[in-house]
């Protein structure tokens, strides 16, 4: 069996369900609010077995109500449905005196808490790292805010939407069309936004590495420990030069659109049937790009003829005229077919060509290579019916993340996980549904 | 519980991360991780695990190295290294290893046996073509652990032969398609966001495998796809494409889930604010006046105003009010009125944030051969076992002698053989590979 036959049976989807999880058996609680930061990470966590109970205030978490055209499918927006697939759903007031004694019970059973409220709020009701660390030494805490629990800007846990965490952490000012020299500018030529969610998806990511590595190290030390945790610099580290060349050469990062002054060309340009990448920025494979536009001309031409010469600004917008010429008359499917024909037949820095259409949505949905590895996924909904989601990004071969199914409606498991981690009786359960401490 | 002992708890807080990370534990100290990866896509997962303590050894081609030494803006070099190389190539052992060479083959063998994870970002198939496949190397060190990270995964349609770059990624996915304004081009994100997200997800994958390892002694193969982590983050985009029957489009600055939420121009630059809880809106309200109409001034609930043209109507009217004020005034009226508003911040605002340096997120590393370079510090805050920045990104094969001598045991003439024939080597003399000129 050669190598593409093994990785493919090991990893295929449906292989998951069949293996454990690495965190099969470790329970999480999730009590992230207004900041889906939480809610990914607590994803990451579940994909790979763990039991991860949210935790939301009475009424539900605010972020079920970022949605697009008020789009709401039974008690969640389409955001936090793609969410809170697999994970337990419990209403609970543990802000109030008594909600925040039963929390603290669960969390003495606990392996990991997320929560987004911020130290001050939450040490506020007993709730805190130190508190909770008193009745649980092996509990990892994870507190996600927009500004930190420390630093000389920190704020409260105050709810923020995703662009703000995008706006601070410089991905924004990175990203967006140029304003021309000479003219005014119009309205789109501004700094732009991820057009998804980013900032609570790096956050979220990197909440999920933290947890295991924290996990990992609790493993020898047999200790919890706290982590503190934003999305805005969960982006920083992902800027690479920005930082390094203001220290070098005091010069500061500035918006290109779909120009790069380190590689070009590197950049979407129109074809037939709209935009598609072209990438061939050594020597080699710009020339083997020439040689397949029939352009071999472009090599003399002083302003194209070195790489120090193609990354420059003034040329990058010369040269991209000279590609779309030839690419408006084909296809990106044509394109991407001429290519890979090409550089099928190299090797080595020359067939560093690289090419693949700008898709939408639609078009990204109907490729079947995404469908084949499990990338995308029919999600049959109890409210409206069939619907597709993404399923986890990655695969591996003794612990495969599993696609999260089951959509619990809010408070669906009040009842049981209260009975059965604080021990509560059923008129006491009542009692405290009479008060509004719990839902169900 | 009184206000004294929540200012207690935080004091706490402030004590824990104001201390020096060197005198706490490393979470990944004693794991050894051999990095086969040029770029970004390979190198930042390394660079991840060497900030939590593993001892990452990043093999290059001897002379040349890593093509990443050659990538960085408008061509210039620092103290001959390039700045776009440093970011992911931190508190690493560089070695210069030719694996053309069947000695090196062997030598790459020997690391692995004396290894924890295996990490690289070749195309699918290529290090089993070389005889240094997760198969192979599986069978010299059961409890290996193999990640590869490619652009469409090792198997698939589109895994065979296709490369790969970040902004493939962006263009395959639907991401760029979704970024930018109607009527404008899909814009491709300013920055490598395919490559690192999906090389934060390997390493977390890594994490995983490690924390099982752990429990039951096995190690395993992960594949990681960028293209595919990228699907995996653009949040509502498949939800609503496959229940709307139209595609997601690019809807500019506002975020038409949050309105309102957005990127707005002021007189003297731009600022990002938004107002999402009732008393955030109610805040937000009351500081526009009268540009907000009385029925939209009533919608307390966020899941209100994502209806109909209200997010358009709230962009407009937060465009109008933002125009006329200057950054520093819409960020006081944000704080009085209790909602919240930023500027948007560039590597200047990072560089002198004295809330980004206390908090180490903005980080001086002192470096052997370089002295200071400021970089951008671990994200992760962690109270017990804190992640750090140790030395910068050295010249290909630096610490040759460090690790085929001290690891591998090799002799000095054994080593002067392997130099000889081009074995094992060091950089070229040209910028990029080489140290800086001594000063």
């Amino acid at each position: 069996m050669n190598w593409f036959e093994w990785i493919e049976r090991e990893t295929r989807p449906g292989e998951a369900e069949k293996r454990r999880g690495a965190f099969d058996g470790l329970l999480v609680l999730d009590l992230s609010y207004g900041n889906l930061a939480g809610s990914v990470c607590s994803s990451f966590l579940a994909e790979q077995g763990a039991r991860v109970i949210r935790v939301e205030l009475p009424g539900g978490d605010i972020s079920r109500k970022f949605t697009p055209e008020g789009t709401f499918l039974g008690d969640s927006g389409l955001g936090y449905l793609v969410e809170e697939l697999g994970k337990e759903s419990v209403v609970l007031d543990y802000l109030s005196p008594e909600g925040g004694a039963l929390l603290k019970k669960m969390a003495s059973q606990a392996d990991v808490l997320i929560e987004t409220h911020g130290q001050e709020k939450m040490v506020s009701v007993g709730l805190g790292y130190p508190e909770l660390s008193g009745v649980n030494g092996r509990l990892i805490y994870l507190s996600i805010t927009p500004t930190g629990n420390f630093g000389p800007d920190s704020a409260p846990g105050e709810v923020e939407a995703d662009v703000v965490g995008q706006a601070r952490s410089g991905i924004i000012y990175l990203t967006g069309e140029p304003e021309e020299e000479g003219k005014s500018p119009e309205y789109y030529q501004v700094p732009t936004r991820v057009g998804s969610w980013f900032s609570w998806y790096a956050g979220g990511i990197f909440g999920a590495f933290s947890v295991a590595g924290a996990l990992f190290y609790r493993e020898s030390s047999g200790k919890g420990q706290f982590i503190d945790l934003t999305p805005s610099e969960s982006i920083l580290q992902f800027l690479d030069y920005n930082l390094t060349w203001y220290h070098a050469a005091g010069r500061v990062r500035e918006r290109l659109g779909n120009f790069d002054i380190a590689v070009y060309p590197y950049t979407f340009v129109r074809c037939k049937d709209g935009y598609t990448f072209i990438a061939a920025y050594n020597d080699d494979a710009f020339r083997t790009l020439c040689e397949i536009m029939g352009k071999v001309e472009l090599l003399d031409d002083p302003r194209f003829a070195s790489f120090s010469e193609r990354t420059k600004l003034e040329n990058e917008r010369e040269l991209v005229k000279h590609i779309e010429e030839w690419t408006s008359r084909h296809t990106a499917d044509e394109i991407l077919r001429i290519i890979q024909d090409t550089i099928s037949r190299k090797s080595g820095p020359g067939a560093a060509v690289v090419t693949g259409r700008v898709n939408r949505p639609d078009e990204t949905l109907k490729e079947t290579h995404w469908w084949e590895r499990g990338v995308f996924v029919n999600h049959e909904d109890p409210d409206y019916g069939r619907l597709v989601l993404q399923g986890p990004g990655y695969k591996m071969t003794e612990t495969p993340p599993r696609v999260r199914r089951e959509k619990r409606p809010l408070g669906a498991d009040t009842v049981r996980v209260l009975k059965e981690l604080c021990g509560l009786a059923d008129e006491e359960l009542e009692r405290l549904k009479r008060k509004g401490i719990i839902s169900s | 519980m009184g206000k004294n002992a929540n200012r207690a708890a935080l004091r706490w807080l402030e004590e824990v991360f104001s201390g020096s990370p060197s005198e706490k534990p490393e979470i990944l100290k004693g794991v050894r991780v051999v990095e086969m990866a040029t770029r970004i896509f390979g190198p930042y997962t390394g660079d991840l695990l060497a900030q939590l303590g593993a001892e990452v050894i990043k093999i290059e081609m001897p002379g040349a190295g890593d093509l990443m030494r050659y990538v960085t803006p408008e061509g210039y070099f620092w103290k001959n290294a390039s700045v776009g190389f440093f970011p992911q190539n931190r508190n690493k052992y560089h070695v210069g290893l030719d694996l053309h060479y069947e000695e090196g083959k062997e030598i790459f063998r020997e690391l692995v046996r004396r290894s924890d994870v295996v990490l690289e970002n070749l195309k699918a198939g290529t290090m089993d073509r070389w005889g240094l496949g997760y198969l192979q190397l599986r069978e010299i060190n059961p409890k290996i652990i193999y990640a590869a990270n490619t652009g469409f995964g090792q198997w698939g349609p589109f895994s065979l032969g296709r490369p790969s770059y970040d902004a493939t990624a962006q263009a395959v996915s639907g991401m760029s398609e979704i970024t930018g304004f109607p009527g404008r081009p899909p814009l491709k994100v300013g920055i490598y966001i395919g490559d690192f997200t999906g090389a934060l997800t390997s390493a977390f994958a890594i994490l995983v495998a490690l924390y099982h390892r752990e429990k039951t002694g096995k190690g395993q193969f992960i594949d990681v796809a960028q293209a595919e982590v990228l699907i995996r983050i653009l949040d509502w985009t498949w939800a609503y494409t496959s229940l709307k029957g139209k595609p997601r489009t690019r809807v500019g600055n506002m975020d038409p889930a949050v309105p309102p939420s957005g990127v707005f121009r002021c007189r003297d630059g731009f600022v990002a604010l938004s107002a999402v809880t009732p008393e955030q809106w109610r805040g937000f309200v009351s500081a526009l006046g009268d540009l907000v109409p009385e029925e939209i001034r009533l919608l307390e609930d966020p899941l209100e105003r994502t209806k109909g043209e209200i997010p358009e109507a709230l962009d407009e009217i937060t465009g109008k009010w933002c125009s006329s004020m200057k950054v520093e005034e819409v960020l006081s009226a944000a704080q009085k009125g209790g909602f919240v508003a930023v500027k948007v911040q560039n590597a200047r605002d990072h560089y002198e944030s004295g809330h980004l340096r206390a908090r180490k997120s903005v980080w001086e590393v002192e470096d052997e051969l370089y002295g200071t370079v400021t970089e951008y510090g671990p994200p992760p805050k962690f109270s017990d076992s804190p992640m750090r920045l140790k030395w910068e990104a050295k010249p290909v094969g630096y610490h040759n002698e460090f690790v085929f001598k001290e690891i591998l045991g090799l002799g000095q003439e054994e080593m002067a053989r392997l130099e000889e024939k081009g074995v094992i080597g060091r950089w070229d003399d040209r910028p990029g590979a080489c140290p800086p000129e001594k000063s």
